[in-house]
Formats: structure tokens, C-alpha cells, sequence
């Protein structure tokens, strides 16, 4: 390939590398919300890595001679009704959100993205037809009701969360994909992709799905909103992540039986969840808003 | 239009009966036995009355012949009886349906109520400190967990007002007040998000309305503001409004599970909650179905009533 003149793939890459890092620079610079957006999930994703590092006591301590005690200098989110600190509950907490919000996304994302590229490229056909029936059985459900009788079935697991969760997602990121991929199959670039004898996967994956990314990172972002809320919805429910492993949907269960004798039981984890769960919407909008065409004008 | 009208009810009436299918193929390839699980707690059972049971249930055909048993049992109303309870599970189901269906109007209406004034005001008051403030108020409130917000209410109001909602549930023909303020809290609560994406939605469509040229042509031949923004305006921007209402409705129903369990309201919510707890299988079963069904119907309303707002949809075949 070097004789045409291509530089060799290394540069490319670093090319690459370096228009990512202009684009985030214009990004921070035209969406201010959305750069306060990206910096308040830096520091959750930052406090869930380094969640043993920086949770002043262990999560699952108890502190009996220190019931339900209010937040003060010493237990800065108070203590919950056996005595552990609430401070540090949250953080681990913030590792389970993660890690469940983070696989359900990685694989609820990947099968509806594919599903929604294969079912694109051949609207109208029957393979469509028979994806899409799939896609509105799932979302005929409500999405709660779906994750409480899928979790429910399997029993309570992270991994069985996850399962569940990606089982909500998938249709969303199916929704997005199709309708992208209904419009750039008919561009010109793909009828040459496809007179050059490329294969289906190449075809989509080499010239459909890098076509698509821009919308995709909006619905990730905002899918990652909707996956906080209903882990923790399910956790709240008793049959998302088993105890003793700290998650905010438990502690808000655990919280909500002792409401008015200790609020910070409930404040602190649902504040801290609400705050996550904002900054990935906020964090979507600006990405439409970036990426609109409209905008550039 | 007829044509159109048959035609969405035929597809309602497939996508439920795929649910159906869904629901009941996941529910038989979960592991685990029913009928051991069912005879888990009586003590001294032998092989035979497993057997017995299981034949009774219906439950030693194969799966493709119990799926068609069960489709046509479903077809006449008949979803089988809950394990636990013995009661058919449709009267359980027609018992419960209507309290979730007043806690899910409630809640939409509260929503629309709040949320299109807001939506309105965020619009003609473009970029003012208003529209910023109401921006801020709906992206929060689609991102607060509604159960958080739920017991954030009960908690406040109690420590702040002294006042909390009545301990025991009372249906609106026994004691209507007691009823509306026990509901009035997880409606809020659940109508708060709804509320929050109506004023967004709505504001960004009018404001795309307001900026086209029909409306300058309005406002060029003189018509007082009100008639530009109502008539003209509003009419021509509810449309993705009412799009975002019908895909509401699967949040509002949703939530309603989390929300009765934590208010104690006996609704859909609750009896699917407890019969998952208690591996009721047929419970669950027309549990989802008939949520299934509710939010199917509900939005194929919505989609008849986008014929009603704007006329020039016309329902042709595409």
C-alpha cells in the first residue's frame, strides 16, 4: 500500500489520536454543560476506581457504638442503622453502578447495534420484519416490569442484572442504528463498497458503523442514564446486586424503613445517584447538540 | 381512516400475542421446577403426588403443546390460577388493574398539567432567565430516580409539615379523600419526570414552530400574539409531544411497580412484585401480559389521536 502514497497505519493512528483530542477540545469549548457533564462523571468514574483508596473506613464495618448517626466531621454522610459509614458505602457503591452500567451498556449496546445495522441494511425485507417484531415484543413491556420478571427468574446476581438490563437496552440502540443505517445504505459509498465485492460484515462494519458513531455516543450516553436508574430501581427492589456488595438502589431500601429518624440514609446515596444520572443527560444533550448539523452553521 | 384503525388493532393484537409467547417461553426455560417449588413447603410428599400434580398443571406435555393450551386458554380470558391463592388469576388481575390505571392517570395528568404551561412559558420566553431556570428544573427532574423522589416527599413533608399519607389503603368508593392523598405522593412522584420531558419536548418544538415562516406570515398580517402562539403555535407543535406521552407511558407504568411497593397501594405493581417473590408463575405471567396490553392500547390512542390534533396527518398506507 505504501507505494500509493498512504502513509503506514501507525500514523494514521496517531492522526487519529489527534483529531479525537481537537474534537474534545471544541466540544469543552462550544458545550459548557456538557463539559461540566463530562468532568462530574471523570470524578465518578475516578471515585469508583479508586474507591479503597479514598473510602475513609471499610464499607462493610459496623459501628455499633455508633447507630444511625448524623453526618458530622468524622462520618461526613453519617452512619447507617448498623453502624457503617455512609461516606463509604456510597463509593463502593459508585464500583458496583459502574461496573453493572458499564457491561450492561458494552453488551445490551453491542447486540442492538448489530441487530439494528443488519435490520437497516435490509429494510423492508423480511429479516427486518422478523428483528423488528422481536424489538417491539421486548419493548411492548414495561421497562420495569420487563427487568423484574427477567431478574426475578434468574435470581438475584450481578451477572443476572446485567443480563437483564442489557435485555431493556437492546431495543433502543436498535431503534438509533436501524434508522441511521436505513439512510447510509443508499449513499454512494456503500454501493461502492458493495461493487468492490466486499463481504456483508466488511460492508457494515468498515463503511456502515463508523458512519453511525456520532448518533450512537448520544444514545450511550443517555442508555447509561436510564441503566443507573434501573439498577438501582431493581437493587431497591431486592433482587439486583445481593448484599453485603454496596449498592445505592439497597441503601435506599435499607434507608427508606428508618425515613425520619435518619434521612441521610436516603439523601446522600439518592443525591449521589441523581447527580450521575444527571450528568450523563446532560452529557447526551450536549452530544446532539455538538453533533447536530444544524449547529455548525 | 377504518382501514388504518383495523389495521393498527390487528398489530396491537399481535405484538401482545408475541409477549404472550415471550413471557411464557422465558418462564419455562428458567431452571427450576414449579411443582417441586410449589410442594417445597408441604412436608411428606412423594414422587406420585409430584407426578399428579404436575400432570394436573399440564406440565408433563411438550412445550409446544402447553404453549398452544395456554394461547387458547388466554384467547377466553383464562390465565390459569395463582399458585399461591388459588384465585383465577384474571379476577386477581381485574381487582388490581384499576387502582394502577387511577395512580398512572393521576400522574399523567400531573404531568401534562405542569409540564405544558412550563414547556409554553420556557418557549415564548426564549433564553430568558426563566427559560434557563426551567431548562434546569426538566433535566433534573428526568434524571431523579422517581422512588428517591418518592421517599424524599414522604420523608420531608413528615419531618417539615407533620404530615404523612394514610397508613391503610382505601379504595375511592369507600373513602375518596382518604384515596386521593394516599395516591397524591407516588403520582407526583412519578409525574415529575413526565412533566419534565413535556416542557422539553414541548419547548423545543414550539420554538422550531415559532421561528418558521407561517408564523411570520401570521404575525405580518397583524394577529394579536395570544392567536399566534395558541392557535398557530401550539397547535402545529404537539404532535412529538403527544409521540412522548404514548413512549411516557411504558416509564409511568413501570415505575408504578417500585412506587406501590413503597406507598403500600394494592395495584398491578404489587401483586406482580409479590408473585415474582413467591415464583407465581402464572400471576407473572398475566401480569406482564396485561401490561403488555395496557401500554399497547394506550399508545395505539395516541396514534389515533394524532389524526384529531393535526389533520393533515392522513393515515394512507406507506
Amino acid at each position: 500500500m505504501s507505494e500509493l502514497g498512504i502513509p503506514p497505519a501507525g500514523n494514521a493512528a496517531g492522526r487519529r489520536l489527534r483529531g479525537t483530542w481537537r474534537g474534545l477540545r471544541r466540544f469543552v469549548r462550544t458545550q459548557p454543560l456538557g463539559a461540566i457533564a463530562l468532568l462530574l462523571i471523570t470524578t465518578f468514574v475516578f471515585a469508583a476506581l479508586f474507591a479503597p483508596v479514598l473510602a475513609p473506613y471499610d464499607p462493610i464495618e459496623q459501628n455499633r457504638e455508633h447507630l444511625q448517626g448524623a453526618p458530622d466531621g468524622r462520618f461526613w454522610m453519617g452512619t447507617d442503622d448498623l453502624g457503617r459509614d455512609i461516606l463509604s458505602r456510597v463509593l463502593y457503591g459508585a464500583r458496583t453502578s459502574l461496573l453493572v452500567s458499564v457491561a450492561t451498556v458494552a453488551a445490551g449496546g453491542a447486540l442492538g447495534t448489530v441487530i439494528g445495522i443488519v435490520s437497516g441494511y435490509f429494510g423492508g425485507s423480511w429479516i427486518d420484519t422478523a428483528l423488528q417484531r422481536v424489538m417491539d415484543t421486548i419493548m411492548a413491556i414495561p421497562g420495569l416490569v420487563l427487568l423484574l420478571f427477567v431478574a426475578a427468574l434468574l435470581g438475584p446476581s450481578v451477572l443476572n442484572t446485567i443480563i437483564a438490563l442489557s435485555l431493556l437496552v437492546v431495543p433502543s440502540f436498535n431503534r438509533v442504528a436501524r434508522g441511521e443505517m436505513l439512510r447510509v445504505r443508499e449513499e454512494l459509498y456503500i454501493e461502492a463498497a458493495r461493487a468492490n465485492g466486499c463481504g456483508l460484515w466488511r460492508i457494515l462494519g468498515r463503511h456502515g458503523l463508523p458512519n453511525l458513531l456520532a448518533p450512537m455516543l448520544v444514545v450511550l450516553s443517555l442508555v447509561f442514564a436510564i441503566v443507573m436508574i434501573a439498577e438501582s430501581a431493581l437493587s431497591f427492589l431486592g433482587i439486583g446486586t445481593p448484599p453485603p456488595i454496596p449498592s445505592w438502589g439497597r441503601m435506599l431500601s435499607e434507608g427508606s424503613r428508618y425515613l425520619e429518624i435518619a434521612p441521610w440514609m436516603v439523601v446522600f446515596p439518592g443525591g449521589v445517584l441523581t447527580i450521575a444520572v444527571l450528568a450523563f443527560n446532560l452529557l447526551g444533550d450536549a452530544l446532539r447538540d455538538f453533533f447536530d448539523p444544524k449547529q455548525l452553521r | 381512516m377504518t382501514e388504518y384503525v383495523v389495521r393498527r388493532l390487528l398489530y396491537g393484537v399481535l405484538i401482545v400475542g408475541l409477549v404472550t409467547v415471550f413471557v411464557f417461553l422465558v418462564l419455562r426455560l428458567i431452571p427450576g421446577d414449579v411443582v417441586r417449588l410449589q410442594l417445597a413447603n408441604a412436608p411428606g410428599v412423594g414422587e406420585a403426588q409430584i407426578d399428579e400434580l404436575t400432570a394436573a398443571l399440564g406440565l408433563d406435555q411438550p412445550l409446544h403443546a402447553q404453549l398452544v393450551t395456554f394461547l387458547g386458554d388466554a384467547l377466553h380470558g383464562d390465565f390459569g390460577t395463582s399458585f399461591q391463592s388459588q384465585e383465577p388469576v384474571t379476577s386477581l388481575v381485574a381487582e388490581r388493574l384499576p387502582i394502577t390505571l387511577q395512580l398512572g392517570a393521576m400522574a399523567i395528568l400531573i404531568g401534562i398539567l405542569a409540564g405544558v404551561p412550563l414547556g409554553l412559558l420556557s418557549a415564548v420566553r426564549h433564553n430568558s432567565w426563566l427559560d434557563q431556570g426551567m431548562r434546569l428544573v426538566s433535566v433534573a427532574g428526568i434524571s431523579i430516580p422517581n422512588f428517591w423522589l418518592g421517599l424524599l416527599l414522604v420523608t420531608y413533608l413528615a419531618l417539615y409539615f407533620g404530615w404523612s399519607p394514610p397508613l391503610v389503603y382505601q379504595g375511592p368508593g369507600q373513602d375518596l379523600e382518604s384515596n386521593l392523598l394516599h395516591m397524591i405522593l407516588p403520582a407526583l412522584a412519578l409525574g415529575a419526570s413526565t412533566m419534565a420531558s413535556i416542557a422539553r419536548m414541548l419547548r423545543s418544538s414550539l420554538l422550531e414552530v415559532l421561528h418558521s415562516n407561517f408564523i411570520r406570515a401570521v404575525r405580518a398580517k397583524g394577529a394579536p400574539e395570544t392567536l399566534v402562539i395558541f392557535k398557530h403555535g401550539v397547535r402545529n407543535s404537539v404532535v412529538p409531544v403527544f409521540t412522548l406521552l404514548g413512549l411516557q407511558i411504558g416509564n409511568i407504568l413501570g415505575g408504578t411497580v417500585i412506587l406501590e411497593s413503597i406507598f403500600g397501594i394494592p395495584g398491578m405493581g404489587m401483586l406482580i412484585f409479590e408473585a415474582v417473590q413467591m415464583r407465581d408463575y402464572p400471576v407473572v405471567l398475566g401480569c406482564v401480559v396485561v401490561y403488555g396490553a395496557v401500554f399497547v392500547l394506550i399508545n395505539l390512542v395516541v396514534d389515533l389521536l394524532y389524526g384529531v390534533i393535526d389533520p393533515r396527518i392522513r393515515y394512507a398506507r406507506r
